[in-house]
């Protein structure tokens, strides 16, 4: 896991631009405390794959809606499920700072959400390297919540993961998920060798003041 | 003999894996295995059948899951699946040649307790309670709690068992390789823990095959004095064309259980992927193997829900900057409730080296049991230090105690019978470490000998209520040396005995010394040192306090506690590097965001100007500056809350200055403030607070995940006349606009601002909302607009 200094100054809002001293400072010492504290964890668990309609699938026999998964997962014909989080602690280490520095714990909320990214992005390759050797590729993670999938689908992307036992996280009745540095995500599996990780690029919400232009 | 006797004397054998069988038998993914206790009551029955063909003589139930949260309908109620999973069970059992059990079986309830998560410490308990009352009443024989990965929910479901019935508990957790607990707890930390609330058996179980288990059982093995229990599943899950798979065979299984046997556990059996099969050669070959016997360790050691101190060891510090007495700007938080004060002496504690935080809240114009509780509440979601529950309520004291996830040192008892009573039972029934202070009835001895008297009476009274010397810390009390030469002596001549002759850790006041004295921090250091050389365990001192740390940085070196003088050195050159002071010109401090500087600024100022001219002429054009930058766009966030930061260090200069002068600020107007129902984010509505704040308005904050109808009440009742909303998600902001519905309606005066990630000019026009605030600076310049005309 490996958080990187320009990430953090994208979710802290400088569209690119550079910091001063001060705040590079900052960010390299609460870098350090996230790296001596939290404990990343991270599951996944291979599904059957339907398709059943242009907006419907089907994963492990549970069907989810969503026309923007279907055409997300183009041509796959395998499916994971992924989930990951930085854990209890990583609430902990905002929580601890926002009544006593803010600054901080702005910071901190920013190199978490670039951490748990990193973190998801080193599972994932790791999993593209072993499904290569199979002549398989992944495409960019799709979560619950994103373009036309209700963020409801988690109960049932939570029924069929068992996230809560292996890796500690769980749903909020609004399901949110706490610990909140966590990631849900499909994950198709193609034969076609194609480009992953453009989540930005594939995103239609072209304003989002955190968009990435590569 | 019972089966609570039983439990770590006879050998014992827990079935195999549940789940797994019923997928076999068509259980689809995401379907509740526990239904089938109703619907395929035969295939249930069968598998508990097979186990005992197999020889296990203890059946776990189908109701893993079964509580309401997943199960509230009349068909399939908690109480049916559970007492239909004991009734189908029992019918196995009985079945059985030899005598066989009944386990409740109890996982995790799925939601994550406060204050990390959503779900109340008391619901969780209520969960585990309503099942426990079926389990029992259906005639269970134990009460197992499996596969648990967080300390605050093992709590939730020992006490509810405890309190509900009186069989005997057995927990078992799930660790990862590095031995820990999802929530982070050590393996001594459980332990410790667990065997404070007096369960009867701990272990291990899911997660891991035999193997993997076996790596961390000597641990296990070292803290534990109660029977241990372990249940692994046949391997390590492995995902095989989207079908999960355990890999050891029933032989490996078996091999491997023999050696976990012969390590020292006293139950075994299997969990996820185990078989009859499985079981049935584990048993051939471990049946024989003679059971090792229970060890009771000597530890002293309280906890956090993530950390243990050990005392008796290294000398310990315990933190006492959490106590009003003496102190004016605490005493004034706790009565404010202002929790920021608070947690910035804990987090400053735990900076300079302390390893427990004393918590006392006590005062007389206060709710005690509600502010301790909140208190130590709020400590837990930002400090993994263990805490010191810290007063004379003893209301305050059971209810801290409950809510306290893991094992805390509780100050304090004394010698009087009337505390013993009091003291005692809470310690036994929520385990802790109990500070003993040698006084009674008579007052304090003005003897070494009758100190010890007494610390001999209360060890012994503790015994009767089954609390062990090792959960006693022995205070022979440090009488200030300025009413009486031989004070110091006294004490030191008491504590000596006390940890050597009774071999019972002891605990000091160390700062009462030097009471009314002057420059107290010398005598005070020379007491630290002594005390420590005569076998102080832990002292309770100032830990911000230069003088005390260096006495205690060099006890340790001149002591062999401290390898290659690391730590000493390490102290010894820290802080020299520090650039004093940058500058002292507030604006510029300000501006700058540099915290210590605009607080000495402030300082420097009042001397000799008003504080209104300060704010007027310094602070507020100082935070204009860096809020047009912020809104240009050539100042960022982070500058933004550096500046507000440091314009708060000095705003609090200028209060103190103030209330010491009889003044109060005054304040812009009332704002409410809160991130809607549903919503757990909140660190943009707190950023929001900040900057409203500094800018001189009183901010109602009501939190995170607040109903409608609080803040609806909050605002007429604060007779506000404006409120603040944030959502993050676009699934909350549905209660957004269900709570500015709710506010047009019965309180139609305010004006209301809103904010939140997924929210835009528009879709805040749409869900009714006066005003937009893209960023922090924009609701203080609403917020200007309708408040300040």
């Amino acid at each position: 896991m490996n958080i990187d200094t320009k990430e953090v100054l994208r979710y802290l809002g400088y569209c690119g631009r550079g910091a001063d001293d001060k705040t590079l400072q900052l960010i390299d010492s609460v870098k350090i405390e996230i790296l001596m504290s939290v404990q990343p964890k991270s599951i996944y668990r291979e599904f059957g794959l339907k398709y059943i309609s242009d907006n419907v699938i089907s994963v492990g026999g549970v069907q989810f809606k969503s026309s923007k998964l279907r055409s997300h997962l183009r041509n796959s014909d395998r499916i994971l499920l992924f989930a990951a989080t930085l854990g209890l602690e990583s609430d902990t280490l905002v929580r601890r700072y926002q009544n006593i520095d803010s600054a901080r714990a702005a910071v901190m909320q920013a190199a978490l959400a670039a951490a748990v990214e990193s973190f998801c992005d080193d599972v994932c390759g790791d999993i593209a390297r072993e499904e290569q050797l199979k002549g398989y590729y992944l495409r960019p993670r799709f979560s619950p919540g994103y373009g036309d999938m209700a963020l409801e689908s988690q109960r049932e992307f939570f029924s069929l993961l068992d996230c809560t036992k292996r890796i500690g996280l769980t749903l909020s009745d609004s399901c949110l998920m706490i610990p909140t540095k966590s990631v849900s995500a499909f994950i198709g599996l193609t034969k076609d060798e194609e480009c992953n990780f453009n989540s930005c690029v594939d995103c239609e919400n072209g304003n989002c003041e955190f968009r990435r232009e590569t | 003999m019972s089966i609570k006797e039983k439990i770590g004397k006879e050998r014992l054998f827990f079935d195999g894996a549940m789940g797994t069988l019923l997928q076999k038998n068509g259980l689809k993914p995401g379907e509740l295995p526990e239904k089938w206790n109703v619907t395929q009551e035969d295939i249930i029955y069968n598998i508990h059948k097979s186990y005992i063909d197999a020889g296990c003589n203890i059946l776990k139930t189908n109701t893993f899951g079964a509580n309401s949260l997943k199960f509230s309908s009349d068909e399939f109620s908690v109480e049916k699946i559970v007492s239909k999973g004991v009734q189908i069970a029992k019918r196995a059992a009985e079945e059985s040649e030899s005598q066989a059990y009944v386990a409740l079986d109890m996982g995790p309830t799925g939601k994550l307790l406060k204050p990390y998560g959503e779900l109340p410490f008391e619901t969780a308990y209520d969960l585990y309670k309503e099942q426990i009352i079926a389990g029992s009443k259906a005639g269970a024989d134990i009460v197992l709690i499996e596969t648990m990965g967080d300390t605050y929910e093992i709590k939730a479901a020992v006490l509810a068992a405890k309190e509900n019935c009186s069989l005997p508990v057995i927990v078992t957790m799930i660790f990862d390789e590095k031995g820990k607990l999802l929530t982070g707890a050590d393996i001594k930390t459980a332990v410790f823990m667990l065997e404070g609330l007096g369960v009867d058996g701990i272990g291990f179980n899911c997660g891991f095959g035999p193997q993997q288990m076996l790596k961390i059982m000597p641990e296990l093995k070292k803290y534990s004095s109660t029977p241990i229990v372990i249940n692994p599943n046949a391997g390590l899950p492995d995902c095989v064309n989207g079908v999960t798979e355990f890999n050891v065979t029933p032989e490996i299984f078996a091999n491997n259980m023999l050696k976990i046997a012969k390590e020292g556990a006293h139950i075994i059996g299997g969990c996820c992927g185990t078989t009859p099969e499985h079981l049935k050669k584990a048993i051939e070959i471990c049946r024989d193997v003679p059971i090792s016997p229970v060890n009771v360790k000597s530890f002293t050691a309280v906890t956090s829900y993530s950390k243990t101190a050990v005392i008796g060891e290294k000398p310990l510090i315990i933190g006492e900057r959490i106590n009003p007495t003496g102190k004016k700007k605490l005493k004034a938080a706790i009565v404010a409730e202002d929790m920021g004060y608070i947690f910035s002496e804990a987090i400053s504690q735990a900076d300079a080296g302390a390893h427990i935080l004393d918590v006392n809240v006590g005062l007389p114009e206060i709710d005690e049991p509600q502010m301790m509780c909140k208190t130590v509440e709020g400590l837990q979601s930002i400090t993994n230090l263990p805490l010191q529950i810290d007063t004379s309520d003893t209301v305050a004291m059971e209810k801290a105690l409950r809510l306290y996830n893991g094992k805390a040192m509780i100050n304090s008892v004394n010698g009087k019978q009337e505390s013993m009573e009091a003291v005692f039972p809470l310690a036994k029934k929520y385990g802790g470490v109990v500070v003993c202070l040698t006084l009674d009835e008579n007052g304090i001895p003005a003897t070494a000998e009758g100190r010890i008297k007494i610390a001999e009476k209360i060890i012994d009274t503790a015994k009767k209520y089954g609390i062990d010397k090792k959960d006693l810390i022995i205070d022979t009390l440090s009488m200030t040396v300025s009413t009486g030469a031989d004070n110091a002596k006294i004490t030191l001549e008491a504590l000596t005995y006390v940890r050597n002759t009774l071999g019972v850790n002891t605990v000091l006041g160390v700062s009462n010394i030097s009471f009314g004295l002057p420059k107290r921090d010398s005598i005070n250091s020379a007491f630290y040192t002594l005390a420590m050389g005569k076998g102080l365990s832990a002292g309770i001192i100032n830990p911000k306090s230069e003088s005390m740390m260096n006495a205690y940085y060099s006890f340790c070196a001149l002591n062999g506690f401290d390898e290659n003088f690391e730590t000493y050195i390490g102290k010894s050159t820290q802080g020299e590097t520090v650039v004093k002071t940058e500058t002292t010109d507030l604006k510029t401090a300000v501006i700058k965001g540099l915290k210590d500087s605009a607080s000495d600024g402030a300082k420097e100022l009042l001397k000799n100007t008003e504080p209104l001219t300060i704010i007027n002429e310094y602070l507020i054009p100082a935070l204009d500056i860096v809020g047009q930058g912020f809104e240009k766009g050539t100042i960022f966030l982070p500058q933004l809350l550096m500046s507000a930061d440091a314009a708060k260090a000095a705003f609090d200069e200028i209060k103190a200055h103030l209330k010491a002068s009889g003044q109060t600020q005054k304040k812009k107007g009332k704002i409410v403030i809160a991130t809607v129902k549903g919503d757990i984010h909140d660190i943009g509505k707190n950023i929001v607070k900040v900057l409203l704040e500094n800018y001189g308005f009183e901010v109602i904050d009501l939190g995170k995940d607040v109903e409608p109808d609080l803040i609806v009440e909050t605002a007429k009742r604060e007779n506000v006349k404006l409120v603040g909303l944030s959502a993050l998600m676009t699934t909350t902001v549905a209660n957004m606009e269900i709570t500015i519905k709710q506010l047009r309606k019965d309180y139609p005066v305010c004006k209301i601002m809103v904010g939140g990630a997924v929210m835009t000019k528009d879709y805040a026009e749409r869900i009714g909302a006066d005003f937009y605030s893209k960023d922090a600076m924009g609701s203080v310049r609403y917020a200007e607009k309708i408040l300040c005309v």
